[in-house]
């Protein structure tokens, strides 16, 4: 969805804002009339029509920083998304007419019209930045000075990439699926408009896991995979790292099954969001608390202690801190290339030999039957 | 054994000269069967990365099958190593320590020379050969190599499998049950493990598909196949090409002098 900088525009882009607006105005009556045709299928909590235009494919502009910027939303995935029984503008306050001027980006921590119900409370986001900022991807320091590059710290976007906040990628076509059946329970008692359907598919929705894990992967790999980043905050490539160990390549090859980044950086059973330095004594990957990790009760609660001195993060180049791995691979291709090249050598040699079978630089009297057996007879053992 | 397998065989009026027993040939099946299972489905994990790997993991099984796969074929290479042991051990045994025993002349000596003795094991002879070998193809001498009954090489192909599995099979072995390994051994043997397993892995890869299957299959005489590991007989021109000298024994032996062939026409 349209995100744009909440700042005033310059007196040039002041222009091309009306031309935008008058733009968008002829638009609108354009497809009006196409919109009275085609009706669209889900009117869903727009109550405002705003899919009348945002359904346009083509709906997009360039902004005032050169960036293309692309305004249409795919019904379909906003349906199946979590936040289809929001308005639309539950988030963009900001909006009041249509058309509207380009509007302010959205906080994820506004409280919206919906009544979280164990509390009775307006629901919000905001418990899971309180999270988020006493983790490890806080901008803040402990003492609450800001960080150095605060901007390399993500927000929530940066990871929870809703299908709509990217409008060009496809969404997986997976989601939680409505078991017939388990409504069946629920409607005996819920019976009004679409209750039923909508809770059991926020229920089920969050009782498995929503993302695979070579997407979990793809989401930290978006800052932690980049060498900018690493040397800016002095970290390893872990991503590269981790994708050498068998639980990095069980998920590139599609398993949900093996631990991904979250899966041991988190502590077992608390909110993914609470990530923590291995440096802090309450982490998951604090020395001391590893092998509790490994040895949760849904991955290696067989193994012993011990486990935890597995070097996950081997970085093979580097002899200093995993010198065992870098001087056996050292003797590894030591030993391959030695064995490698004598055969190549007498292989080629052999085939040159080919050319001139007869043929020597130094003449000997070739070897008769006797002389061989002879030369035999003395090796022979019992 | 002289008997089930005479040293020279005739088919079609040719002659064919006994390498290996059925028994054997049955090993190096169950062998090289396993090792390309292993590799099929080894070699895409190593090369997760590759445009090739997924499709063929995926050929292969995929993450729930493969690996499964993989490690029913390093069971059945470990009991093989375990056999095969067995076996020569008992081969040592009967051919070579038992007419010691009725002889009453067994020591820790003869013992050791016998040991020394078996046809496998690398002897002053392969590193003569090895000399003439170079001086041959070097083109410093006319005379190529005359092998005996196992050339150097084929010894060298031979340890390769007996040095290769006891590194590979209890690192597999591992870094299978790291969860029961760990109670006893240290968690970063595991990094080591993984280390041995997938670089001798591919040493033992290249070996095979470069050099084995080259003094087997792709050499000009014997392209696009060599047939010894599935008849067990050699062919009269492959012998004399690459053992001479257990050639020239084989027919002297079946009192055939007067037909062997000089070397080097091939």
């Amino acid at each position: 969805m349209g995100v744009l900088p909440n700042k005033r525009l310059h007196h040039a882009t002041q222009r091309q804002a009306e031309a935008f607006t008058a733009a968008l105005a002829i638009f609108l009556v354009i497809f009006m009339l196409g919109g009275l045709i085609w009706t669209p299928s889900v009117q869903a909590e727009d109550e405002l029509n705003c899919v009348l235009c945002h359904k346009f494919r083509g709906l997009s502009r360039i902004d005032e920083n050169g960036r293309f910027r692309l305004f249409y939303i795919n019904e379909n995935l906003f349906m199946k998304g979590p936040h289809k029984r929001i308005m639309c503008m539950d988030c963009h306050r900001d909006i009041k007419k249509i058309p509207h001027d380009p509007a302010e980006k959205v906080s994820c921590t506004v409280e919206c019209h919906l009544t979280e119900p164990s509390g009775k409370q307006k629901f919000s986001h905001a418990p899971v930045k309180k999270v988020l900022e006493a983790s490890v991807h806080s901008k803040y320091d402990k003492e609450g000075n800001l960080k150095d590059y605060p901007e390399d710290y993500p927000s929530c976007k940066n990871c929870h990439e809703q299908p709509l906040y990217r409008p060009l990628s496809f969404f997986k076509g997976e989601s939680a699926g409505i078991s017939r059946r388990g409504l069946s329970r629920c409607k005996t008692c819920h019976q009004t408009g679409d209750f039923a359907e909508d809770f059991y598919s926020h229920v089920t929705s969050r009782l498995q896991k929503t993302r695979e894990s070579k997407e979990i992967v793809e989401v930290c790999a978006k800052c932690h995979g980049d060498p900018a980043f690493q040397k800016r905050h002095n970290l390893d490539n872990v991503i590269e790292s981790y994708k050498e160990t068998f639980h990095g390549k069980a998920v590139s090859f599609g398993s949900n099954e093996t631990a991904d980044c979250l899966d041991c950086h988190v502590v077992y059973g608390e909110s993914v969001h609470s990530v923590e330095s291995h440096k802090e004594p309450t982490a998951s990957t604090h020395k001391n608390n590893i092998a509790a990790t490994c040895r949760n009760e849904e991955c290696h609660f067989k193994a012993g202690e011990a486990l935890a001195s597995y070097q996950v993060h081997t970085d093979y180049d580097n002899a200093e801190k995993y010198p065992m791995q870098y001087y056996m691979l050292k003797f590894f291709k030591g030993l391959m290339a030695a064995v490698l090249y004598f055969f190549v050598v007498v292989i080629f040699l052999e085939l040159l030999r080919r050319l001139f079978p007869n043929f020597s630089f130094i003449k000997e009297k070739p070897a008769d039957a006797e002389s061989v057996l002879r030369n035999n007879s003395t090796e022979k053992g019992a | 054994m002289q008997n089930k397998y005479p040293r020279i065989n005739y088919r079609n009026g040719k002659r064919f000269f006994f390498r290996f027993s059925l028994l054997q040939r049955i090993q190096h099946v169950i062998l090289f069967s396993c090792v390309i299972t292993l590799g099929l489905t080894g070699f895409p994990q190593r090369y997760y990365n590759e445009e090739w790997a997924k499709p063929l993991f995926t050929f292969m099984g995929g993450i729930d099958v493969a690996p499964w796969i993989h490690r029913g074929a390093g069971s059945v290479l470990l009991a093989l190593f375990f056999f095969h042991t067995g076996y020569w051990m008992f081969l040592f045994f009967r051919n070579r320590i038992k007419p010691l025993i009725e002889q009453r002349t067994l020591s820790p000596v003869t013992f050791f020379k016998a040991f020394l003795a078996m046809e496998m094991m690398p002897n002053g002879k392969d590193g003569r050969d090895i000399i003439q070998m170079f001086k041959w193809l070097l083109y410093l001498s006319p005379k190529p190599p005359q092998y005996d009954r196992i050339s150097w090489k084929e010894k060298f192909d031979y340890f390769a499998p007996y040095w290769g599995i006891p590194i590979l099979g209890p690192a597999g072995m591992a870094l299978w049950f790291r969860d029961e390994f760990s109670q006893v051994l240290p968690g970063w043997l595991l990094n080591a493990f993984y280390i041995m397993h997938t670089d001798e892995a591919l040493l033992a890869g290249l070996f095979l598909f470069f050099v084995h299957w080259y003094n087997v299959h792709y050499a000009p005489e014997k392209f696009p196949l060599g047939t010894v590991f599935l008849t067990g007989y050699l062919s009269e021109a492959d012998m004399i090409h690459e053992h001479y000298a257990e050639y020239i024994e084989a027919m002297t032996e079946s009192g055939l002098e007067h037909e062997i062939k000089p070397q080097g026409h091939h």
